[in-house]
């Protein structure tokens, strides 16, 4: 810190050699960045997965599974029993589950739940999940697996998921008979219910856990087909719970709809971006393999191997992008994705058949298909694995990024790009900073010149000073007191008080924003009657205008004077480094937001500059060419243009109108489901846009906007900077 | 041979007779099938021995066991083993309860004044009885319950006995064969003829619950009570499940593997008694039937026990039971009090630990639940509610405890009066702690275990009861034995937390690290301060003399 706050920094030669090279520097780190996570999807850049965990053993034990009969059995009663007496009504055939599961001697306990819709007027849902215990010989209910199935009716638009139920079912017989085999510490089995009455945009069925904010935990895990649990303490009531276990250690959902489908696809994205232990996942895949079930991740299927290397790198490339987009929203894409929050890890098996909506699969129909036995091999299996772990897992890795079935990237390997990006950031930052620091180093020094000795020996208890730990304001301090004799009118020119009062200003309507859905969807509901999604988005939009309208003004709210050049140079300086901070923490949890911001704002981060007044034309232009690009990298119309992209990507035949109209609607839903996932399971999604990475472009945009009085000595290196920017954008 | 035998047991049984002081062994076993597809057995081999006499001097009392007891001056003993888990609820209640683990309690004579000195002699000693890790109970797992534990045996009125008691549990004990085989040795017959006889490892640690017992009290000899006499009870608690019998027609061979080789010559009373209340409900037959058939009515809840007489002839007798239907899923009638008990919370910052008791009679209960939780596992009082309420009135006294860190258990004992047919919820908080890094148990990150509570309560019904009155010492006294009150203690299950752990890979890494530094540094350095640096000469070839010459100058070095 001595070198950044000496105002002789701007002869040192590092200083002079930055304020030269960091254009291109900064620009190199974004290419660099970019380049080095489209690397990651190759062989050479990533690894392939082991098991951490030798407790595991995976596939060591004879597997005893017979119940092939029963499940078909189950199956085809389940079937019928839906189509006979819950065709018309969208329930779920509690009597029969909690007979068949009572009739196999498990422990059965249904629980009721009820939401109470955060938004609107206060709807409630009610929901019911049925769940059975199967207390294993010999342990006293320690610890506890579960096996989980949601419940989908025949109305539902969905994949019904009665194989799924029925195969469970048996499983649990087949369990039950071959208990001396110490078969499970515990297995739970459950089935599921829920309602179906709001509208499924593109993630399906979310379960749900245990009641929010309160430490109520360690229910064996109900689940429901609505969005419900939560964060929001009055939005989920979960019932209680007559039945228990011991802590969870692993749980498998299952989402199949026929025995005889085609492949297995393994979901692994939880909550927040949160994964499961990649020992889990790696288990899986390890055993699909070994008793020959076609399994795929994203777009990386085991029965289809790369030819050459190029076509390797695509596919891994393809699979770990979807993985990473899939992880932005940070919304599970299955029920396993809630379980990650309360530490248990979980995964979500779903078979799918040639005709599935989660799109084509080259070489689909020279599949053989499956059978009640071998996916019952192969839950027995994995079951047995995880029965014969010692202790939770805690090994292998927790963050990492999969690029195929069997090859993943580490968190050393990915977080690289990401730091190169705020790196990029930081320089610019830095860059800054010595240029504002020289230019009061050159004007010091010229004062210092004129001055007589007593001003020398401010000089002396500056460099004194100079270890200080708010070199800002110190150094304005110094600089106000050496200026004061000299000429009182020379007005002081930073004022670090009036731009943090903007700076939290800004931050504080950000969390305004962040709350203010509620107000929406109640006035919205209350005076236009409208439904809360349409109320918030219109909501939203017209904040997003008014703030982008309002925001440039906010700075001289509460001043008299107009802004400095140095103050303005502060703001960028703290903004650039809010950003850095923000992206590298938030990636820390979920890489996928935090890179995703990253590679969105640094190109904007990089090119804000100051504006001073009369600098000519073309940088008038070109200032005017950055507000352009500010307003498109505005959040709500970011989300707006990914949606148009994403729906023009599902339906590319459509007409471009159509395609707008219907990317709106998708923004929509998108938003609406951001809000209502950050009041029910505490996403942090709409809440990190709204009170974070909104603020941070109102400053962007004020700095912009700003236009301030030229300096007496002004000697701007930014046009370098701006060229390289501009070129690149 | 045949005749030798006979001579045999009958001068044993001779000199059995002649033995005034009457020393008295008995062995009985109980049957009762429990809901859904459970069978509950229970041994019981009881040694009476006259306390006045020494006890050594006893021909049927296990010596190492009353050597134990007169040398700790213990007045009464209870050590139970077990591995898995009664589930009340469903089952309805044992003979006697266990604690999953091991759980041990004692109450020492008035005499002993240094108490806790004593209670670790005789933990010690005991783990050394049994092969289990009882010496691992120390002062930081022991606690002194206040109200939930009173003797079965006879006490002096005026004696206080609550500071002569020490409890402690060892959840995470395993019990195994090593366990079973010093118990047996106890026995008079061992394991070769009498019903233990039956006790096969092999197939008894199959079964879904097994326990093993040594109690060990003082019991009048009269009803007036001037002499004592002291009972040692072996127990033997199995709960097999019918899926792994493979059928609900049960028998010896199914059960054990073997059939019953007759009584213990040494027993004086071998009697085997099986539930056949569930009869009526599910007919069944008895094969071969049974010598008697005694309808017990306790309270106003009835019971039918059929009772076979076992002589010790050498006889092989092999009882079993076949259903005459195929069996249908019988409907668990529920106790009139159960309980439940869990973790709350996730992350390692807070938990909680509740406790779940439901009264399903029409009276109220009274009950004293005793939580026991470990020094690391830190519960605060403040954080007590019950049925979400600081200040319950349904809390009719309180006991706390405070821990010490490393040194004292937390503590907590409450009376309460259950409401008729309510739930009750207890719910208390605890914070996690750090431990030191040799603290932590091997597969740390298994999860630590917290030991069952303790529930004691007086039932108004003898629904689902099947203890002996505290007066009773065989099956006998169950019949007809109508009480006011039907004293009986629980123990809940226990649960698990997983408190922080570090990642002891590391410091497994850093030391590979350190050791290959190490290695890589101290070879130059032992080079460089062993041997010398000489300047030698080149460009000059040696002729084939001076070679020669030079290899002797060495070898004269």
């Amino acid at each position: 810190m001595g070198l950044l706050s000496d105002p002789d920094v701007g002869s040192v030669k590092w200083v002079r050699l930055l304020k030269r090279v960091h254009g291109p520097v900064c620009f190199l780190c974004y290419v660099g960045a970019l380049v080095w996570f489209a690397l990651l999807g190759h062989r050479e850049f990533n690894n392939e997965t082991y098991f951490s965990e030798n407790a595991l053993l995976p596939g060591l034990v004879t597997n005893e599974f017979n119940a092939e009969q029963t499940a078909n059995q189950y199956f085809n009663e389940l079937v019928q029993e839906l189509q006979m007496n819950y065709e018309d009504i969208d329930d779920m055939p509690v009597p029969w589950l909690v007979g068949k599961m009572s009739q196999i001697h498990l422990e059965v306990y249904t629980h009721n739940f009820t939401l109470h819709y955060p938004l609107g007027q206060g709807q409630v849902f009610r929901g019911t999940n049925v769940y059975g215990i199967l207390r294993a010989p010999r342990t006293s209910s320690l610890e506890a697996l579960v096996v989980s199935c949601p419940f989908r009716t025949i109305g539902s638009h969905q994949k019904s998921t009665a194989a799924g139920i029925a195969l469970m079912l048996a499983f649990a017989k087949f369990a039950r008979l071959t208990q001396h085999d110490q078969l499970g510490m515990q297995a739970w089995l459950e089935a599921y219910h829920g309602l179906h009455n709001e509208a499924e945009p593109f993630h399906s069925s979310l379960g749900s856990f245990w009641k929010p904010g309160t430490p109520k935990f360690n229910m064996e895990s109900f689940f429901s087909n609505i969005r419900l649990k939560g964060r929001h303490k009055k939005a989920l009531n979960p019932g209680t719970l007559k039945g228990r276990s011991g802590s969870i250690q692993a749980a498998i959902l299952l989402e199949f709809n026929t025995p005889k489908m085609k492949y297995l696809e393994v979901k692994i994205e939880g909550l927040n971006g949160q994964l499961p232990n990649l020992d889990l996942v790696n288990l899986v895949h390890k055993l699909c393999q070994k008793l020959d079930i076609n399994h795929s991740f994203g777009k990386s299927y085991s029965w289809i191997r790369g030819r050459n290397s190029m076509d390797e790198w695509k596919n891994g490339f393809l699979t770990m992008f979807e993985m990473v987009l899939g992880q932005i929203d940070g919304v599970p894409d299955g029920n396993h994705g809630l379980f990650h929050r309360f530490g248990i890890e979980a995964v979500t098996l779903e078979g799918r058949d040639v005709l599935d909506p989660s799109g084509k699969v080259p070489r689909v129909n020279s599949l053989s298909s499956c059978s009640f036995y071998k996916l019952g091999i192969a839950l027995e299996s994995i079951l047995r694995s995880l029965n014969n772990l010692l202790e939770r897992f805690h090994q292998s890795y927790f963050f990492y990024i999969l690029a195929s079935t069997d090859r993943f990237i580490s968190i050393g390997q990915y977080m690289p790009s990401l730091c190169l990006l705020c790196v990029a950031m930081l320089i610019r930052a830095l860059s800054l900073w010595v240029t504002t620091l020289q230019q009061d180093g050159d004007y010091n020094d010229k004062q210092a010149k004129k001055s007589n000795q007593k001003s020398s020996k401010h000089k002396l208890e500056k460099a004194k000073d100079s270890d200080s730990e708010e070199p800002g304001e110190q150094e304005t301090e110094e600089v106000a007191k050496v200026k004061t004799p000299e000429k009182k009118k020379a007005e002081i020119n930073m004022s670090v008080l009036n731009i943090g009062v903007n700076y939290l200003l800004v931050h504080l309507i950000g969390y305004g924003v962040m709350n203010s859905p509620f107000v929406f969807s109640y006035y919205g509901s209350l005076y236009y009657t409208k439904p809360p999604e349409v109320s918030v988005y219109f909501g939203i939009i017209s904040i997003a205008i008014f703030l982008t309208f309002a925001s440039p003004f906010l700075p001289y709210l509460l001043r008299k004077g107009p802004i400095s050049y140095e103050e303005l140079s502060l703001v960028n300086i703290l903004v650039l480094t809010e950003l850095s901070t923000v992206c590298l923490s938030v990636a820390m949890h979920n890489f996928s937001l935090g890179f995703a911001i990253a590679v969105v704002y640094t190109p904007l981060a990089l090119m804000t500059s100051v504006y001073v007044r009369g600098s000519g034309k073309a940088r008038a232009c070109l200032q005017l060419l950055k507000r352009l690009v500010c307003l498109l990298v505005h959040p709500l119309v970011v989300i707006v243009l990914s949606m148009i992209a994403y729906s023009r990507h599902l339906v590319p035949e459509e007409s471009w109108l159509a395609t707008l109209s219907r990317g709106s609607d998708a923004a929509m839903q998108g938003i609406m489901f951001s809000v209502v996932d950050s009041m029910l399971y505490g996403n942090w999604l709409f809440n990190l846009t709204t009170s974070v990475i909104l603020p941070i472009w109102m400053i962007f945009w004020q700095i912009l906007n700003t236009k301030v009085n030229a300096r007496r000595h002004q000697r701007t290196p930014f046009s370098i900077i701006l060229v390289y920017c501009v070129n690149f954008m | 041979m045949d005749f030798l035998r006979r001579y045999l047991s009958c001068c044993i049984l001779f000199t059995c007779c002649l033995c005034v002081r009457c020393d008295e062994f008995k062995e009985e076993l109980f049957f009762k099938p429990l809901p859904p597809t459970h069978l509950y057995s229970y041994f019981q081999f009881v040694t009476l021995v006259d306390s006045e006499l020494s006890s050594l001097h006893s021909h049927l009392a296990p010596r190492s066991l009353a050597e134990v007891v007169s040398r700790f001056q213990v007045e009464e003993l209870h050590l139970t083993l077990t591995e898995g888990q009664w589930r009340h609820h469903q089952w309805g209640y044992p003979v006697l309860d266990a604690a999953p683990g091991a759980e041990l309690y004692a109450w020492f004579s008035p005499d002993v004044i240094d108490v806790d000195t004593q209670w670790k002699k005789l933990s010690a000693t005991l783990s050394g009885l049994f092969c289990a890790s009882l010496n691992f109970i120390d002062s930081f797992n022991t606690v002194t319950p206040q109200m939930a534990l009173w003797p079965m045996g006879a006490v002096k009125s005026s004696q206080n006995v609550t500071s002569q008691l020490r409890y402690a549990s060892l959840p995470r004990e395993i019990v195994c064969t090593e366990n079973l085989t010093p118990w047996k040795k106890l026995l008079p017959c061992e394991s070769s003829r009498g019903f233990s006889a039956l006790l096969n490892s092999r197939m008894i640690h199959n079964t879904n619950y097994h326990s093993i017992g040594v109690h060990v009290r003082k019991i009048c000899k009269s009803s007036e009570c001037l002499e004592t006499q002291l009972e040692f009870k072996q127990t033997v608690t199995l709960v097999y499940d019918y899926d792994i019998i493979k059928s609900s027609d049960w028998s010896f061979r199914k059960l054990f593997g073997q059939g019953l080789p007759g009584a213990c010559p040494l027993s004086t009373d071998s009697k085997i008694y099986v539930d056949i209340t569930s009869n009526g409900t599910q007919p069944f037959t008895l094969s071969p039937p049974p010598d008697d058939v005694i309808l017990s009515q306790r309270g106003r809840s009835e019971t039918k026990l059929a009772v076979y007489k076992i002589h010790p002839d050498g006889k092989m007798i092999n009882i079993g039971v076949k259903h005459k239907t195929k069996s249908q899923i019988p409907v668990s009638i529920h106790p009139p009090l159960f309980f439940n008990r869990y973790v709350l919370g996730y992350g390692k910052e807070f938990g909680g630990i509740v406790t779940e008791i439901t009264n399903n009679c029409l009276a109220p209960i009274n009950v004293v639940v005793l939580e026991n939780a470990p020094w690391w596992l830190p519960i605060q009082l403040s954080t007590l509610r019950i049925n979400g309420e600081a200040e319950s009135k349904l809390v009719q006294s309180q006991y706390y405890s405070p821990g010490r860190s490393r040194q004292k258990p937390y503590h907590l004992e409450l009376l309460i009066k259950l409401p008729p047919k309510s739930t009750t919820t207890i719910t208390i908080d605890f914070e996690f702690v750090f431990l030191k890094w040799q603290e932590y148990p091997p597969d740390a990150n298994h999860g630590f275990y917290i030991g069952s509570a303790l529930i004691s309560a007086n039932l108004p019904t003898a629904r689902n009861y099947t203890s002996l009155p505290i007066t009773g010492t065989t099956f006998d006294s169950v019949i007809n034995a109508t009480k006011l009150w039907y004293p009986i203690v629980f123990r809940t299950n226990g649960a698990m937390v997983s408190l922080p752990t570090p990642d002891f890979s590391m410091p497994y890494n850093v030391i590979c690290l350190a050791c290959t530094v190490v290695a890589l540094a101290f070879g130059p350095l032992h080079n460089i301060c062993t041997k010398e640096l000489v300047l030698k000469s080149s460009g000059t070839s040696l002729s084939l003399t001076q070679k020669l010459f030079n290899l002797f100058k060495k070898k004269k070095d």
